[in-house]
Order: structure tokens, then C-alpha cells, then sequence
């Protein structure tokens, strides 16, 4: 039984410092990209596996009881809503950039887009 | 080898992982903080609040574990709700500020009315020249 | 019997010139001198930019900082004074905070009778496990619905100040479309709205019940569920909210909340004072259906919660619900 335990904390460390490092890329490529745009793809990272990894390692110190689906709820409920945050993030900086054009290509006309890209599958 | 002992040893082991984890969080949460007063654009500093919201999520749970009081799991997940909320919220008003102020501009365009009228009413609407000066800071850095 | 007059002849009649004059259409006594409309005094567009061009000028030659050299001395005085009243402030607190006594010693002034009767007898004079909502709804029930009727009144003065009533069918129009300025229609946040609201407002009242046995209650409950609320709003739009949430809603909400509460608690108070049963079951300690009066008074102060923190959002959002 002892050695159970044992097996068991050492599982939920691994996914914990396995959640903490993402955190730590996280904060780290938000000061190494230049743009907003990229720097929401790291925070995406963070607020998805991030914030998974160390909930399921906690999850497993917690064992089977009420507070686990606690825990459940939280995550479930990041996975809904932070990819509606860094849309509504994404379309506030469309929005407002005037110069947008310096850091990324603009596609208003997405059916043309489609059509490029089929015909470069054909190719 | 009795089992009181090894238990004690587990249970150190839990609190030392849970402190670790506290300690390092509170550092990013630092680094976070920088970013949100440097981020030149209003986008960059929305960013830097919500992975703020994200830590403070895992800093909760984990207290949670560390004091056995499960209630503060309920605090969690009103704090990712409110999190969530006013990242929705404050993207959508600034969205709104910025394309009244546009209208604006067409229409004094439009019409040619006097600069100096066109200021004043400026000065009355707060938001919109705090929205502005911060498009400027921006605009300047980059 | 009454007999219908044909136009010509009641265009003679006394009564048809006294109705006309009456509504200042022609004056009976100059004959065919008809009244002209009145027209409302409009001022010219030249003369209103002159004005505020007027008003640029002089506010710019008051406030000239490099020449007003009176302005220039207040203004570096109220600068210094400023930051010294910051400072003495801070002084001031931190010696006061470096005299209180250490927390938890027992020579401490509050530690009384009435904290120790708190926490020996809270449990079995009013049910509640969870201890502050025993005090905040129990034995200082007042204190919570002074609170209420706080909140109560601030919205009303928020009514008064911002609502917006409208005049014609163009503003009508106008004002329907709120979201202007807004991106409409977000169809991903429309779903993600459709999943999470009712989540976010289930669990509000999972807070609002349990008041009495885990923390949370009225208070927290109720801002939850109003959270819940504007993410709706922010989603859908206030057309669909008016559906089920408009003003009338709101005055009904709020007044049977708070009258039930000071009846309830006026009875307690009643029976209290004087000596009488009460015949409110105080329950085992624990379970949900417990501890008297404070389940239902906890979803009264939740239900005029909720409604506060919407109606506060819609107002200023829109001036209207």
C-alpha cells in the first residue's frame, strides 16, 4: 500500500512540473515574440495544457471525492471559455491595428483563399 | 519500519511539491505583471491579464489542497467566470470605442466643422481620448 | 333626439367659431385674420461655433500656463500641498496601525461577551453551520436588510439619472440597435454563451442555497447569477433579454424580495423581544432544508442582488433595460 502511495505522488508530481514548465515557456515566449498575435499563441498554450497538466496532476493527489469534480468543473469550464477570450482578443486587435498589414497577411475574400489553396493541393 | 514515520516523510514530500509550485508561480506571475505595464497595445496587456487569471487559478488550487479547505475551490471557479468575463467584456467595449471614434472622424470630415469644436466634444469623452493616447504610445514604440 | 347638422350649416353656428378659437386656429372677433404657427426660436450653426469658439479662446488665454504666472504659482502649490497631504496621511495611518495591539492577544477591547456568545451558542440559536451567515442574517438581520435597501436605492437614483425615454419611432429605431458600435452576432460567443450561462447561473444558486452551510450566501450568489446575466446580455444582445428580464420584472423582483424580508424578520424580531414562540423550525444543523428564516432571506437579498448588478449594467450600457 505504502509503495502505492508512493507510485501515486509520484505520478501527480510529474504532470505538476510538467504543468509548471509549459508555464514557464509561456511567460517566456510572451517576452520573446514581438507581436500580440503571437504572444496569444503562447497564452493559449498556458491557459489549455498549462492549466490541464497541473490540474490533472492535483487531481490525482486529490483521489475520488466531491472536490475532484470541483476541479473538473474549473477545467472544463478554461476549456470553453479561454478559446472565446483569445478570439475576442484577436478581433479587438484586428479591429483597432491600423497597420496591420506590417505583421501579417489580411484575407477579407475568404472563398478566393480556399480556391488557392485547393488549387495548390492539385499542384 | 513503522508506518507512522514514511507516512510523515509523504506528507512532507506533498508540501514541499506544493510549495515549490507556489514559489514559481508567484515569480511568473511577476514576470506577468511586467508585461501588462509594458505591453504597448491594449491587446498585449488583455493578454497578460488573463495567463495572470490562469495562474492564480493553479495558486488557488493548489491552496486548496495545501490548507484542506475545499471551499476555496468554489472561489476558483468564480474567479475563472469573472476572469473570463471581463476579458469578453473589455475586448467589446474597447472594440466599440474605437469604431464610434472612426465615425466620428467621417463624419467631421464629411461636414468640415471647426477643429477646435471637434476637441472639445473630445474632452467630454474620456474613454475615447484614454483609448487614443494609448494608440499613440503604442503607435510610437512600434 | 339629436339630429345630424349638415357642415355648412355648423360652420354657422356659434359653437364651431367658439371651438375654433378655442383651439387657436382663427380669432372670432378680426374675422378671416388667421393665426399663424408659432415657430420654435432656432439658433444658426455660425453662431454656436462662434460661441464655443469664443469660450476656446478665453478658456486658452485663462489657462495659459506660460503666461499666467498667478495660475503658475496656485498650481505648483497645489502640487506640493497635494503630495505632502499623501504623505502626512500615510504617517498618520502607519503610526496608528504600529499601535494596535497583536492579533489574537486577549486584552484585546473586542474580545467581549458578544463574540464569545457568537461562537458558543451561534449554532443552536440559529442552525447555520457556517457561522458569519448566522450573524449577518440572524442576530444583525437589520444591518442585511439596510444593506439591501441600499442597493435598492442606488439603482433607483441610477433610474433617475440615466433612464432614457423615447420620443419618436427614427430614435426608437436608434436606440434598438445599441450595439452599434459593437461586433453583432459574434456566432462564437453566441454558443459559447448558450453552453456556460446556465453553468454560471445553476451554480449561483448552488452558492445562494448553501449559504448557511458552506460560505458564500446572498451576497456572492446573486453576483454570480447577475454575471451570468450580462455574459447573456453581451452574447444575445438586450432584444432577446428583453424577453424575460424588462423593468416591470425587476419592480416586481425587488418589491416582494424586500417585503418579505422585513415582514419575516420583523416577526422574528417580534416574537424575540417579547418572549413568545416563534414556531420557526430551526432543523438539524446541516442539512439544506435548516436554521429557520435564513434560507429564504438569503435568496431574498440574492434575488435583489442579481437584479441590482443587471440593471446597473444595462443602464449604463444603453439607458434603458
Amino acid at each position: 500500500m505504502e509503495i502505492l502511495e508512493w507510485v501515486r505522488f509520484m505520478i501527480g508530481a510529474i504532470f505538476i512540473l510538467i504543468g509548471l514548465c509549459i508555464f514557464i515557456i509561456e511567460v517566456f515566449g510572451i517576452f520573446r515574440f514581438d507581436y500580440v498575435l503571437n504572444r496569444m499563441h503562447m497564452a493559449a498554450m498556458g491557459d489549455t495544457l498549462g492549466i490541464g497538466c497541473s490540474l490533472l496532476g492535483l487531481m490525482i493527489f486529490c483521489g475520488l471525492n466531491f472536490e475532484t469534480f470541483k476541479i473538473i468543473m474549473i477545467v472544463m469550464f478554461f476549456w470553453i471559455a479561454s478559446p472565446v477570450c483569445s478570439h475576442m482578443l484577436s478581433k479587438l486587435e484586428v479591429t483597432t491595428n491600423e497597420n496591420l498589414t506590417e505583421h501579417c497577411e489580411r484575407r477579407d475574400d475568404l472563398a478566393e483563399l480556399e480556391r488557392e489553396l485547393e488549387e495548390e493541393a492539385k499542384c | 519500519m513503522n508506518v507512522k514515520e514514511s507516512l510523515s516523510v509523504l506528507d512532507k514530500a506533498y508540501q514541499s511539491i506544493f510549495w515549490v509550485v507556489l514559489i514559481v508561480l508567484a515569480v511568473l506571475l511577476f514576470m506577468c505583471l511586467i508585461r501588462a505595464i509594458k505591453g504597448p497595445r491594449v491587446a498585449d496587456r488583455l493578454v497578460a491579464v488573463n495567463m495572470m487569471g490562469t495562474m492564480v487559478m493553479v495558486m488557488i488550487t493548489v491552496l486548496a489542497l495545501l490548507l484542506k479547505e475545499s471551499y476555496l475551490l468554489d472561489i476558483g471557479l468564480i474567479y475563472a467566470m469573472v476572469s473570463f468575463l471581463a476579458v469578453v467584456m473589455l475586448s467589446k467595449v474597447y472594440i466599440g470605442i474605437y469604431e464610434e471614434k472612426v465615425r466620428k472622424k467621417e463624419t467631421v470630415t464629411e461636414t468640415g466643422i471647426d477643429k477646435r469644436a471637434v476637441t472639445e466634444t473630445k474632452v467630454e469623452n474620456v474613454a475615447v481620448k484614454e483609448a487614443e493616447t494609448e494608440q499613440k504610445a503604442g503607435n510610437e514604440k512600434e | 333626439m339629436s339630429k345630424l347638422v349638415p357642415q355648412e350649416k355648423y360652420e354657422k353656428t356659434k359653437a364651431f367659431h367658439f371651438w375654433r378659437w378655442l383651439s387657436g386656429t382663427k380669432d372670432p372677433y378680426l374675422d378671416h385674420v388667421e393665426m399663424k404657427e408659432q415657430k420654435e426660436w432656432k439658433e444658426e450653426e455660425q453662431t454656436i461655433q462662434d460661441r464655443m469658439n469664443e469660450r476656446q479662446m478665453i478658456h486658452d488665454a485663462v489657462y495659459d500656463m506660460g503666461r499666467n504666472k498667478k495660475q503658475r504659482l496656485f498650481h505648483g502649490i497645489y502640487v506640493a500641498v497635494a503630495i505632502i497631504f499623501c504623505f502626512l496621511l500615510l504617517v498618520i495611518l502607519l503610526y496608528t496601525v504600529s499601535n494596535l495591539p497583536p492579533t489574537g492577544s486577549p486584552e484585546k477591547a473586542v474580545n467581549n461577551e458578544v463574540p464569545e456568545r457568537y461562537i458558543e451558542k451561534g449554532l443552536q440559536e440559529t442552525g447555520a453551520v457556517n457561522i458569519v451567515t448566522g450573524m449577518i442574517l440572524d442576530y444583525r438581520a437589520f444591518d442585511t436588510f439596510g444593506e439591501s435597501n441600499v442597493l435598492f436605492i442606488a439603482t433607483v437614483t441610477v433610474l433617475i439619472l440615466l433612464h432614457y425615454t423615447k420620443k419618436d419611432a427614427a430614435a426608437k429605431k436608434e436606440e434598438a440597435n445599441d450595439r452599434a458600435f459593437e461586433p453583432k452576432n459574434d456566432t462564437i460567443l453566441q454558443v459559447c454563451a448558450t453552453i456556460l450561462v446556465p453553468i454560471i447561473i445553476l451554480f449561483g444558486i448552488y452558492v445562494i442555497l448553501n449559504g448557511h452551510i458552506s460560505p458564500g450566501g446572498g451576497f456572492s450568489g446573486g453576483a454570480i447569477i447577475g454575471a451570468g446575466l450580462i455574459l447573456h446580455v453581451s452574447a444575445f444582445g438586450f432584444v432577446k433579454t428583453e424577453k424575460f428580464f424588462t423593468e416591470k420584472t425587476y419592480k416586481i423582483i425587488c418589491f416582494v424580495a424586500l417585503t418579505f424580508y422585513c415582514l419575516a424578520k420583523s416577526y422574528s424580531f417580534f416574537t424575540g423581544a417579547n418572549h413568545l414562540e416563534s414556531h420557526i423550525p430551526l432543523g438539524t444543523p446541516g442539512a439544506i432544508l435548516s436554521s429557520g428564516l435564513i434560507l429564504p432571506l438569503n435568496i431574498c437579498v440574492g434575488l435583489v442582488v442579481a437584479c441590482t448588478m443587471y440593471t446597473f449594467y444595462a443602464m449604463f450600457r444603453k439607458g434603458d433595460f
